[in-house]
């Protein structure tokens, strides 16, 4: 290749990671343990109080839910998508992406107009004469399932299915004419080679939900917070060192979340080929 | 398996994906009746209909500037992670610097990483330089977290690229800047588009990164953030509408382009 395609053209853009992602890290990390000399008590503070620590499992907890319910909801719509016609795969496709781009903010918001005490479905339940009194759905933590599944449900389903349509359905094919049943087939070689996409899908979502916020603040209460809420509150309460120790806790917490997930994958795939040793 | 039995098996698919997508689609969906209403509070179905709330948006001049902070910076977004990015994929394609897989690791990074956690970086960072409620900085955070979407589209482009034509055009005595521009950068185009305008709508729906660092400006996302915690307004109903039906427009355009492309791209 021509030297005029050199390294030089990496530059821009590291130069804009290293200030506007890697240094501001550093920060968080300093600012986490530097206040204004090296001391623990940030975290210190977050380990010992039962309220943290009850944030951070909720968040853990909210999170692993929220992947997983979104893995298995998504595996078939991503399987009936890879099993249409090339054709019709975009515009399928297509009313998958028309909802992953819209904003989370609007999203949520559009749920709160869903669920709310005037909202969409207390007035159709009332006006068919179901209900007498509005039910009360907004602020309560399935309503904050409810949405948090919509809002990243598309990512999976994405995922999934770039993973499925690379799948050589050739290889199917071949264990049908090698005397495999249509379930054999699929249990031991598509679902196999499905997985890899599968759990790639469930770590971004996973990642992702650690750090919801705009969700569990406008349609949860009070218990409904995730650490990405904490986060801001102490933020506005300028308690920055304690913030950043939060943010440190839930990076930790989602990369052990993240090796949790790659272990169990790893478990099931061994289970699925000793299925098939037998 | 039977014929009859994979028919149904494919009738079953079809209901399931149907259901799932009304899940997807109708809270959005159903905004937009609502907004049309002239009703003072938000009520399902409106009883009289209007553009009441679309004049209310427009007459104020707190959503309206709210609108057009959003726009500069996320104009500037595109422009930069869009420029850096394509820059970026260049130099991994075929510089071949060492490390090229780390880097490309590296810069993949901010799509995983909670934006809570960037947003409170960028935030100490720049109180330390007495950057706060700059909209110049707000831009390069959003850069930053658009440039692994620019990346990732345009990369996929290049990869379809056939090297031959860009050898034929240096074969023909062009230049390398030439053979690019005129046998590579044509084909690659509308995935840099894409990307511009994927990179776009990352930084005109982001929240947190510019709740954390703007304060008396305020752009769209913060005006609605705002809105949503404390009166509810159903002028609300009309700017999510725009904002909908502006997304679904642009991105749909933007992703129809780059599959044409790419289908082009296969062909040969």
């Amino acid at each position: 290749m021509p030297r005029i395609f050199r390294h030089w053209m990496l530059w821009p853009a590291l130069a804009m990671l290293l200030v506007f992602f890697l240094m501001p890290s550093v920060d968080i990390l300093r600012a986490s343990v530097m206040d204004p000399e090296l001391t623990f008590r940030h975290f210190e503070r977050f380990l010992e109080r039962a309220v943290y620590m009850r944030v951070l499992w909720h968040t853990v907890e909210v999170s692993f839910v929220v992947a997983i319910v979104c893995a298995v909801i998504a595996y078939p719509v991503a399987y009936f998508i890879v099993q249409s016609p090339r054709r019709v795969q975009f515009l399928l496709l297509l009313l998958i992406f028309i909802p992953l781009w819209m904003s989370i903010l609007i999203r949520s918001y559009a749920w709160m107009v869903v669920l709310g005490r005037e909202g969409v479905i207390n007035s159709l339940l009332m006006g068919a004469g179901l209900i007498e009194t509005p039910v009360r759905m907004l602020f309560t933590t399935p309503a904050v399932y409810v949405a948090m599944i919509q809002i990243l449900l598309p990512i999976q389903i994405v995922t999934c299915y770039s993973a499925m349509s690379d799948i050589d359905l050739g290889l199917v094919r071949a264990a049908r004419v090698l005397g495999a049943s249509p379930w054999e087939a699929t249990r031991r070689v598509f679902i196999p080679l499905s997985l890899d996409g599968t759990i790639t899908g469930m770590i971004i979502v996973f990642m992702l939900s650690m750090g919801f916020f705009i969700t569990p603040a406008l349609l949860g209460g009070r218990r409904d917070l995730l650490l990405a809420n904490l986060i801001e509150f102490n933020v506005t309460q300028l308690n920055w060192g304690f913030a950043a120790a939060i943010a440190l806790m839930l990076l930790l917490a989602a990369i052990v979340g993240i090796v949790v997930i790659r272990l169990a994958a790893r478990l099931l795939l061994r289970a699925l080929n000793g299925a098939l040793a037998r | 398996m039977s014929g009859g039995r994979l028919i149904t098996a494919r009738r079953l698919g079809a209901l399931y994906f149907g259901v799932v997508v009304f899940y997807l689609i109708f809270p959005i969906l159903i905004i937009l009746p609502i907004s049309f209403s002239n009703n003072d509070f938000l009520r399902f179905p409106p009883s009289n209909f209007g553009l009441r709330w679309y004049r209310d948006y427009l007459s104020d001049p707190v959503w309206i500037d709210a609108t057009i902070l959003s726009f500069q910076v996320a104009a500037l977004v595109a422009v930069i992670a869009t420029v850096t990015g394509t820059l970026a994929v260049l130099a991994l394609a075929r510089g071949r610097p060492r490390f090229g897989r780390a880097i490309s690791g590296f810069i993949a990074l901010p799509i995983v990483i909670p934006h809570i956690f960037i947003a409170l970086g960028v935030f100490i960072f720049a109180v330390r330089f007495g950057w706060e409620d700059n909209m110049f900085v707000l831009a390069g955070a959003h850069s930053a977290i658009a440039l692994p979407f620019v990346v990732l589209i345009v990369g996929a482009s290049h990869r379809q690229l056939d090297p031959a034509l860009e050898q034929a055009a240096r074969v023909l005595g062009a230049g390398p800047v030439r053979a690019f521009f005129s046998a590579a950068f044509p084909s690659l185009l509308p995935a840099i588009v894409a990307g511009a305008v994927f990179a776009f709508f990352v930084s005109f729906d982001e929240l947190i990164i510019a709740q954390f660092l703007m304060s008396r400006n305020e752009t769209l996302p913060m005006r609605i953030w705002a809105d949503l915690r404390l009166e509810l307004r159903p002028t609300l109903a009309a700017v999510a509408s725009l904002l909908i039906v502006v997304t679904t427009l642009a991105l749909a355009g933007a992703e129809l382009l780059r599959r044409r492309a790419q289908a082009k791209l296969d062909q040969r």
